[in-house]
């Protein structure tokens, strides 16, 4: 599953770059969206079986050391990850019966942050969706070579109509 | 875009739309759903009214102007948040009482304030967007 | 003293631009609430301030952890000498500008919500400033940016629109790198929370036997891009000279005072806390390597650049980027006294650029104007003007008894102290280049003799100076906080030293945040690897007192010293 997820990300950031690299601001727009998927996409990547934090000063808390985090996820890692300490994506794999509630639990941090990540570029893409409509309205174009030449003077330096 | 099937069924689809957000919203307590969740369903509500009664219809649907709603919700959930400061609780700590009403028990969690304060933000926000993008799209 | 209340940092400017919004067609209303928002946040940042002042360790950071969740758990926010003095110095800042823009700001203008979003940028802010948490000061950041960009728009001609476009599309790419950049830290780490990754790399750096998990020096590097670019370090200041030049004069203030400093701010917090260590207790040559770097090639080439300019308003926001130089040369250097210059540098920056903004807008308002060639004899029209304009632009330049000198006396002079006399150098030069470019705006702006066909737009003085009373009153109350900083810039030193032992030394921040024994194991394991070390060499005093003895180069450095904790010189 990790792999899987690591293609998805590289192909939603490849997507979002190519878009990012046009020459039209609509195109641009929709590359900064995709980004922020693929951002997020890679947060799942990282999240993972919780790791529990006891307050307190045992060392051995600390999951710096990459080790694995638990014996159960060992056993299930992907051939091709063996030797490599990576915490397995929260995606069920297979609608196995919940044997093992700890199995199952996933850290539920990652989710929040994205979350929080998807309500923000809500925003953003909000900001920037009115940013093209006026943009348009004004200019009656979106391509930047256009737009990127200094009009002759203003034709309104009025308030924005958004 | 407007078609006279989808606004008949609009007459049903609308207030079970709604329905279910505040449904969403409630749930998030303990489970998947949450305000920002129960916002934008509620603001989807809104969508379709916009596509198949159009603008006007949409503007008679709201009851406030999504400015106010939005900084009503910010200011609900701004309250929720500070009312614990004033008892000497870090802000936005929240208790879990149980109101007995009718017999039954009911929780009602402080936080829920909070969520309602959320929902109304997505509305609000939501609202306004489509207000002010949506304005050439279909005079319906 | 009940420390949750720092929150109300945060909350009084977000419930005034909430209150702001119910009053967005009463003017005066609004202004009434913005003017008593920015007053409380100063007057809280101050008591705070003070009430921390005679406390030590862990006492002396004040924090509040939301929702009464414990530490590494929570949202934890945190009130210490740095933040405070940052959010004191952001609020002056914002008042200033905001009394400013009452007479230069187009009523059409103000009434699309300006009120409600100067708030919220002043809640992002100091929510940057607080927040004890990796992912809320993204929230922050993005509060604080959201603002930005439609304080950037406000009242826009296209000009001003395209310039948005690379601003706002800049930004959120820088976002985006933040946002994953914080899932990695979260992957390797398994906490968001500054103290706590604080406690783990001081653990790994005491313990030989652990290292830094891989690709953390890749992290540290994606934040100091992030940050570079909110920065506007080298070389990613491209769009900061073309942003502030098209937008109101009074949000450009703005802009000039605080959104760069947020970025320096978030470097000088993280980086000696956590992302600059190379795993044994020393500092990551990479990241250093790329700090002194940026710091130098910010100083002085966007001082060339300033030189180079003759529009007064992109010669001063050039000079923005060259000053940012002199913070991340402070921090580059890395040392306890370096970053009390740095913190003491970055609020008397904030205060004096933003001050010399209006001082442009007024300026502006006089001729019609900002372009040099057209300029000329405005001493003699406005002497008031004048007489402020000098104090401040001495004041940035760093004239003795003037605040940018002792900002730029300790940086440089702890530059030199700890092996860094190239930097010393390049600042050493570029002030004397600033200097140059002030002068320029004085002799062409004010000692000149006025056009022959007069200004482009043909004004009365009186009417201008008699117009435009609340600028004036913004520009004097920002030129006596940056004259107080320079008098009295002991007792600010006194804070802003605190503020840099607080960085260099992180045990307080670090216990105040997670409680009293969560340093603990570092500070064993350290002291067991000394008794290692001084075993095998057979106790020679050399390995153990390596850090004072380096500390002791100059008088101030041996002041710190001496005030030093106990863990640190043995």
């Amino acid at each position: 599953m990790t792999m899987v997820l690591a293609i998805c990300v590289a192909v939603t950031f490849g997507v979002s770059i190519y878009l990012m690299l046009g020459r039209e601001l609509k195109g641009i727009a929709m590359g900064v969206f995709l980004l922020g998927h693929a951002a997020n996409l890679s947060i799942i990547a990282m999240s993972g079986s919780p790791i529990l934090h006891t307050h307190g000063a045992e060392a051995s808390r600390a999951p710096a050391t990459l080790e694995p985090i638990s014996e159960h996820l060992d056993e299930q890692r992907h051939p091709l990850m063996t030797g490599v300490n990576i915490k397995q994506p929260p995606v069920l794999e297979h609608h196995e019966p919940m044997t093992d509630p700890l199995a199952t639990i996933v850290d539920p941090l990652p989710q929040a942050l994205i979350l929080t990540a998807i309500v923000i570029s809500f925003g953003v893409m909000a900001f920037l969706l009115t940013l093209l409509v006026v943009t348009s309205r004004r200019t009656h174009t979106l391509a930047i070579a256009e737009l990127a030449q200094e009009p002759a003077p203003e034709p309104d330096g009025g308030p924005a109509q958004a | 875009m407007s078609s006279s099937i989808l606004r008949t069924a609009m007459g049903l689809i609308f207030p079970l739309t709604l329905l279910f957000a505040v449904y969403m919203a409630l749930k998030g307590h303990n489970q998947p759903g949450g305000g920002f969740i129960g916002g934008l369903i509620a603001a989807v509500a809104l969508v379709m009214v916009r596509m198949s009664h159009g603008r006007d219809v949409m503007a008679s649907v709201m009851p406030f102007h999504p400015r106010l709603l939005i900084a009503g919700g910010l200011a609900m959930a701004g309250v929720t948040g500070v009312v614990p400061l004033l008892f000497g609780h870090p802000l936005l700590t929240s208790r879990a009482p149980y109101v007995h009403l009718l017999g039954e028990a009911i929780h009602v969690p402080t936080a829920l304030f909070f969520d309602l304060g959320v929902l109304m933000v997505v509305v609000g926000v939501a609202a306004g967007m489509i207000f002010r993008l949506g304005g050439e799209v279909d005079p319906a | 003293m009940n420390t949750d209340l720092i929150i109300l940092l945060c909350v009084i400017p977000l419930a005034a631009g909430v209150l702001n919004v119910f009053l967005i067609n009463q003017r005066a209303a609004s202004r009434c609430v913005s003017i008593a928002s920015f007053v409380a946040v100063l007057a809280l940042s101050m008591y705070f301030l003070l009430y921390t002042a005679p406390l030590t360790g862990a006492d002396s950071v004040l924090v509040s952890q939301m929702g009464g969740w414990k530490a590494p758990f929570g949202i934890t926010m945190v009130f210490d000498s740095l933040s405070g003095l940052l959010i004191a110095a952001a609020a002056t800042v914002a008042l200033g500008s905001y009394i400013h823009s009452f007479s230069t700001l187009d009523p059409a203008v103000e009434r699309r919500y300006y009120h409600p979003l100067m708030q919220m940028l002043l809640f992002g802010v100091n929510m940057s400033f607080l927040t004890g948490d990796l992912f809320n000061l993204f929230v922050a950041f993005e509060v604080m940016l959201m603002s930005s960009y439609s304080l950037l728009v406000i009242g826009t001609g296209m000009k001003q629109m395209r310039q948005a476009y690379k601003y706002v599309l800049l930004n959120v790419l820088a976002s985006t790198i933040f946002l994953m950049a914080a899932g990695m830290v979260y992957g390797m780490f398994g906490t968001l929370n500054i103290a706590d990754l604080a406690r783990i790399v001081a653990e790994i750096e005491a313990d030989p036997a652990r290292s830094l998990p891989t690709g953390f020096t890749a992290l540290a590097v994606m934040f100091l891009l992030v940050f570079g670019l909110k920065g506007a370090f080298f070389p990613l200041w491209f769009w900061l000279p073309d942003t502030y030049y098209t937008i109101p004069i009074a949000v450009a203030g703005l802009f000039g005072g605080l959104l760069t400093k947020v970025g320096v701010y978030t470097v000088a917090r993280l980086f000696p806390l956590i992302f600059a260590s190379d795993g044994a207790g020393g500092i990551s040559l990479t990241i250093q390597v790329i700090l002194v770097v940026a710091a130098a090639f910010t100083m002085f080439l966007a001082v060339l650049g300033a030189v180079s300019q003759h529009e007064v308003r992109r010669i001063l926001s050039i000079h923005v980027i060259s000053q940012v130089g002199y913070m991340v040369f402070g921090i580059a250097v890395m040392s306890g006294n370096a970053l009390a210059g740095c913190a003491f540098y970055m609020i008397q920056h904030m205060v004096v650029k933003c001050a010399l903004f209006l001082c442009c807008g007024v300026m502006e308002k006089h001729a019609g104007t900002d372009d040099l060639d057209k300029l000329g004899g405005l001493l003699k029209r406005d002497w008031k003007l004048g007489v402020l304009f000098f104090i401040a632009a001495m004041s940035l330049v760093g004239l003795p008894p003037l605040s940018g000198f002792f900002g730029k006396m300790v940086i440089i002079r702890s530059g030199f102290g700890e092996g860094y006399w190239y930097l010393g150098v390049v600042g050493l030069v570029t002030g004397a280049l600033t200097l140059l470019s002030m002068l320029k705006i004085w002799s062409y702006g004010y000692c000149n003799p006025t056009p022959k066909d007069g200004y482009p737009v043909q004004t009365e003085p009186k009417a201008v100076i008699a117009g435009n009373r609340p600028a004036y009153f913004g520009i004097a109350m920002l030129v006596l906080a940056a004259l107080f900083l320079g008098f009295g810039a002991e007792p600010v030193y006194t804070v802003a030293f605190k503020a840099g032992e607080q960085l260099e030394n992180p045990k307080a921040y670090i216990t105040a945040v997670l409680g009293d024994e969560a340093y603990a194991t570092a500070e064993s394991l350290a002291a067991e690897h000394a008794e290692i070390q001084v075993d095998s060499v057979q106790g020679s005093p050399a390995t153990t007192d390596v850090r004072t003895d380096e500390r002791a180069g100059s008088p101030v450095l041996a002041e710190v010293a001496t005030h030093a904790p106990a863990e640190v010189s043995p």
